[in-house]
């Protein structure tokens, strides 16, 4: 009797744990919007803008809001690491794709970074959200400006979206999470991976 | 009264402390990083037995970091040293790409906590207070363990994990996304991990690693 209600306790009160990637080339500010995140949704305190360094390897970030576990990858965009992102692509939930929407010079080559992330098998059918970030510098391009200017093709079967945000000022971060949450709680990849889980689970038993 | 006050200086000008333990195999550089974070000097190291211990006052942190010995005989002793640790320094030699395999083994096993491929040693640790000082330091010292009491756990949980693509200044050298690849370092999913490119004996590159490893354990590290 107990472990029914217990059962039924877990199924209503457990929490989804999804996974996030965030790319994007060096210097668009994945690190800052994870440390924005941290700040936002949880009680540590991300590092201030001016302390982050370019990231070499992995930083995490872990929040929880009312009925799921986000857990944020963040990794390094310089080319030379480039080449580990695909190596996390088979578990992300979802991707999230930092532009510094300031920088005009360098949106070519976020652009064939994000084909290349979008050609990749692994992440068939995984929700995708590009953030035209650093909106708190004045001649910073809007979402829209961003979208004409990448022209990406393929995107027609991808649940996508554009943002514009600041993770120096935190502005369009809370939509983005709202949006993120809302587009994976419903998509095929989450029961794909859900799917994938499950039948691993009992097997390694 | 007293102690309302030190607790409020010590939140306003912390200085938080933080175990780190230096691992990677024999001939990495692991002794000469130590001494050169720590004193800013090359000394000149033979091989560690066992193993030395600084503190290392850095951003506000003091790093208590242990450089363990990493002879294949001495390597299955690591794990005694994993509780309570924060972060693991590994070291690996860039130029030595004949054992860069054995390295990442090595590595590998220490994350698991999978059996080291140079054999395995029981968890051994003293009960109660001041475990971390005492430990067996080497199989033939055939110390008495009756003592201990015998423990599995992860004890390398949370911890971040930095490492030091050390050598960098040999001919041959593999730079860092060649490293990063070796060891295959994607497979670490759950903690936080950075790696850079150093030169121990001219001093590159190491705090540039302490910088992030303060960073890290700052904004709530693993």
């Amino acid at each position: 009797m107990f472990s029914l209600f217990y059962g039924l306790y877990k199924y209503i009160f457990s929490k989804t744990e999804f996974h996030v990637l965030i790319l994007g080339i060096d210097k668009a500010g994945k690190t800052t919007l994870l440390e924005k995140l941290k700040s936002l949704y949880t009680n540590v305190e991300g590092l201030p803008p001016d302390r982050i360094v370019p990231t070499v390897g992995l930083n995490i970030g872990r929040i929880e809001v009312p009925n799921s576990k986000l857990v944020f990858w963040d990794l390094g965009g310089q080319p030379g690491l480039r080449s580990i992102w695909e190596k996390y692509y088979e578990e992300a939930h979802a991707v999230v794709y930092v532009i510094d929407a300031a920088c005009p010079s360098r949106f070519e080559d976020s652009k064939s970074a994000l084909e290349k992330v979008l050609r990749h098998e692994d992440l068939q059918g995984a929700p995708l959200l590009i953030l035209a970030n650093k909106q708190d510098i004045s001649d910073a391009v809007s979402a829209d400006e961003l979208a004409q200017y990448l022209d990406l093709k393929k995107l027609d079967e991808r649940v996508y979206m554009f943002e514009a945000v600041s993770a120096f000022d935190g502005m369009g971060i809370k939509e983005s999470v709202e949006w993120l949450l809302e587009v994976m709680e419903r998509s095929k990849r989450t029961e794909m991976l859900r799917a994938r889980a499950g039948a691993a689970g009992p097997a390694s038993a | 009264m007293g102690i309302l006050f030190t607790r409020m200086f010590s939140s306003l000008f912390g200085n938080s402390e933080a175990r780190i333990l230096v691992l990677g195999l024999d001939n990495a550089g692991k002794t000469t990083i130590l001494y050169r974070l720590q004193m800013g000097e090359v000394v000149s190291t033979i091989p560690t037995i066992g193993f030395n211990v600084e503190t290392v006052q850095y951003n506000n942190i003091k790093f208590q970091v242990w450089d363990l010995g990493g002879q294949t005989s001495i390597r299955p002793y690591w794990r005694c040293y994993f509780p309570n640790t924060q972060a693991v320094i590994y070291v690996v030699d860039s130029s030595d790409t004949d054992r860069i395999l054995v390295a990442k083994e090595e590595f590998h096993a220490i994350l698991e906590l999978a059996p080291s491929s140079a054999g395995d040693v029981c968890w051994k640790k003293l009960e109660g207070k001041g475990r971390q000082e005492v430990y067996p330091l080497l199989p033939s010292q055939n110390a008495d363990f009756s003592h201990l009491t015998y423990e599995q756990e992860e004890e390398l949980k949370g911890a971040v994990v930095l490492i030091f693509a050390n050598k960098q200044d040999l001919p041959g050298a593999l730079d860092d996304a060649a490293v990063t690849e070796a060891l295959e370092l994607h497979k670490i999913k759950s903690r936080q991990w950075a790696i850079f490119k150093t030169c121990a004996i001219k001093g590159e590159g190491l705090f540039e690693g302490l910088d992030w490893l303060s960073n890290t354990l700052k904004s709530g590290g693993g």
